[in-house]
């Protein structure tokens, strides 16, 4: 690798004070300033008892105290000319319109926002975006609210670009940085880069926390060099990206169709008037819905608002006479048997898993079909809904199937959601 | 008011009786939703340590201590459990610094701890060098604003910190308390000691025994927030 690149290039860290003289290419600052972190950019309001502020939002990453400053290495040093791609698949016609329009784009410069269906192909439209980048001898970073994501992309995209360095970084691992041309991580580690990038790819922008954290779109905005671009990839564009296509800062493109090429199959309506639960079990209505889905042979999700309400739903179906053949289970975030029972399930070793949103994206299982019981919760935002419902018919040999919306309220969520997936199958 | 876990803005619960009340009670520094996640200790219990459990017998923590101790068991006071909600807070606050959080542990500790009559109320130390690095004092801060506090053990420089070691490590840890030089005086009467969290239960009795080499006779009980 090139000597001039080092290892540090393009972070920023925290030091208690300057007594030894920054090296070259480095610049402090202060690390609160006007009482706002420069890390985050979030105001402090929290003080230690010495009456220091510090910041509460990015403290995860090393409490950043006023007093202390900000190192920051610069960007400079090239990499390689070379595009590096050792992928040698072909794209759709409409995956290489994407990508024809994304190479466009970043030659003139400018931010994009690309609208895809789940299920779209999404990872691969941006190989060719990555190449010119290398081949330029720019640097490149893809960033992503959830570590499973990144877990997900790293190997694909070390396959992919075999003749390029990428690094893998989220919160859960302890690596040191080497300076890698294609940096793999979560949108939180990007608070540790300044100005590093040439092209950023946020990849599910809609998802938690990046959607709603002003912390990390500073992040985002600081990791990009003044010269550099930024892609968003989503299935629901948030509130604040439409508006900035709206503005004409953002370009956007659609892809409406799926990597198969068929229609995202629109979630079925099914509303009740008495509760889920109630004295004598299950609402006979809900149960009736739940072996008709498992007669037909498809393994089954299950989504409920609550952790809490997993084993409560767990136990009244394992007392279902219609479902006392299925094994099932339940799963949640921080359950420590999660990565077996997700294994089970896509295996056909399961037949109903039970589950909250953390299953809602990321994840494919062949022929799968989902019902979520009480879509009318307030956890579920519209984009929660069309993610769930992207769930089923992926596959190009089963390209329909069941989502199922249960509910007492027709929400605006709900509506939206139904919307936004007939507008995309237009 | 917004919750010192979560960030969501929330409205403070109001009390009728607390809003006739001469003395005004403070808001509460988290949302209700947060307060879901963290478990009173209520059920059955070790009746030495407060431990939660399906018998109201002796725990074998409890019953190792008892043989190491000839019977002389330190009675604990615990409130809340050590469950996932307790153990993130406790990361915050003692592994990156999250100061303001003593707010959250000192409204934990209270209920249980103005219930608990003390003629002195020693808070076990902690390491000078994590002190130093984190700007405050973990325990201190979080009892000073309920009870008033005697410094009356010091901790040595250098000893590693509790959280750090696996349960067997914890049981042999060594001596690592001494007493304060400062401290001129004699002590009469009934001690309660206060920590955040009972693990094993080697910090306390290491507190009492170095309390007990100066002032033999003194009655020792302990508090923890959480067990
Ligand atoms: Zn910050
Ligand atoms: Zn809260
Ligand atoms: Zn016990």
């Amino acid at each position: 690798m090139n000597e001039a690149i080092s290892s540090k290039a393009g972070r920023q860290w925290l030091v208690d004070n300057l007594d030894h003289s920054t090296n070259q290419g480095q610049t402090a600052i202060p690390a609160v300033q006007k009482g706002c972190c420069q890390r985050c950019g979030s105001v402090c309001y929290a003080r230690l008892p010495s009456g220091a502020l510090y910041c509460r939002e990015c403290v995860g990453l090393g409490r950043l105290d006023q007093g202390k400053y900000l190192v920051r290495q610069a960007a400079s040093g090239t990499y390689p000319k070379q595009r590096g791609m050792t992928w040698t698949g072909q794209l759709r016609p409409a995956q290489a319109e994407v990508s024809q329009f994304l190479l466009e784009q970043f030659a003139k410069k400018k931010d994009c926002l690309v609208h895809a269906v789940t299920g779209a192909g999404k990872t691969e439209m941006i190989f060719p975006l990555l190449a010119e980048a290398f081949s330029q001898g720019k640097r490149a970073a893809i960033a992503t609210p959830r570590i499973d994501v990144v877990n997900e992309l790293f190997p694909r995209l070390s396959a992919a670009f075999g003749q390029i360095m990428v690094g893998c970084y989220h919160g859960k691992m302890e690596k040191e940085p080497a300076g890698e041309q294609l940096v793999i991580c979560t949108t939180h580690q990007l608070m540790k880069y300044y100005q590093a990038f040439d092209l950023l790819i946020i990849d599910e922008v809609d998802s938690f926390p990046f959607a709603g954290s002003p912390q990390l779109h500073f992040a985002a905005q600081n990791a990009v060099k003044k010269t550099g671009s930024r892609v968003f990839l989503t299935a629901t564009p948030p509130k604040d990206l439409e508006i900035a296509v709206k503005k004409g800062q953002l370009a956007e493109i659609r892809l409406k169709r799926r990597f198969h090429g068929g229609l995202l199959p629109i979630p079925k309506l099914d509303q009740y008037y008495r509760p889920f639960i109630g004295k004598k079990g299950l609402h006979p209505k809900l149960v009736k819905r739940i072996v008709q889905a498992c007669q037909s042979g498809h393994p089954l999700l299950v989504f409920v608002p609550r952790i809490s309400e997993i084993p409560i739903y767990l136990d009244l179906l394992k007392k279902e006479k219609g479902l006392a053949e299925l094994k099932m289970a339940g799963v949640y975030a921080e359950d420590p048997d999660r990565l077996e029972k997700v294994q089970a399930f896509r295996e056909g070793k399961l037949d109903l898993l039970v589950t909250t949103t953390i299953l809602e994206r990321g994840v494919t299982f062949k022929h799968v079909w989902v019902i979520i019981v009480a879509a009318d919760d307030r956890i579920y935002q519209t984009s929660s809904l069309v993610q769930i419902a992207g769930r089923v018919g992926r596959d190009k040999d089963d390209q329909t199937g069941l989502v199922l919306f249960c509910y007492h309220y027709y929400t605006r969520q709900i509506q939206q959601a139904v919307k936004q997936i007939k507008e995309m199958n237009r | 008011m917004k919750c010192l876990v979560c960030n969501t803005d929330f409205m403070p619960k109001i009390d009728f009786l607390a809003l006739f009340s001469p003395k005004k009670e403070k808001n509460s520094t988290m949302c209700p939703a947060c307060w879901q996640k963290f478990h009173r200790l209520t059920g059955t219990r070790c009746p030495q340590c407060g431990r939660e459990q399906e018998k109201s017998e002796i725990c074998q923590d409890c019953q190792k201590w008892q043989r190491a101790y000839q019977g002389k068991i330190l009675l604990n006071h615990a409130a809340y459990d050590y469950n996932a909600a307790f153990h993130d807070l406790m990361v915050s606050y003692k592994r990156y610094g999250d100061y303001i959080l003593c707010q959250l542990l000192s409204e934990l500790a209270k209920e249980d701890l103005v219930k608990l009559q003390f003629d002195y109320y020693v808070p076990v130390p902690t390491n000078p060098d994590h002190q130093q690095k984190r700007g405050y004092d973990t325990i201190w801060e979080i009892f000073n604003p309920l009870v008033p506090l005697t410094p009356l053990l010091l901790k040595k420089a250098g000893s590693g910190a509790q959280g750090e070691k696996n349960k067997k490590a914890r049981m042999q840890a060594k001596q690592n308390f001494f007493l304060n030089p400062e401290f001129r005086g004699t002590i009469t009467g009934k001690i309660l000691l206060l920590d955040d969290i009972y693990t094993t239960g080697r910090t306390l009795y290491h507190a009492r025994d170095m309390i007990w080499t100066a002032f033999p006779e003194v009655e020792i009980e302990s508090f923890s927030i959480s067990r």
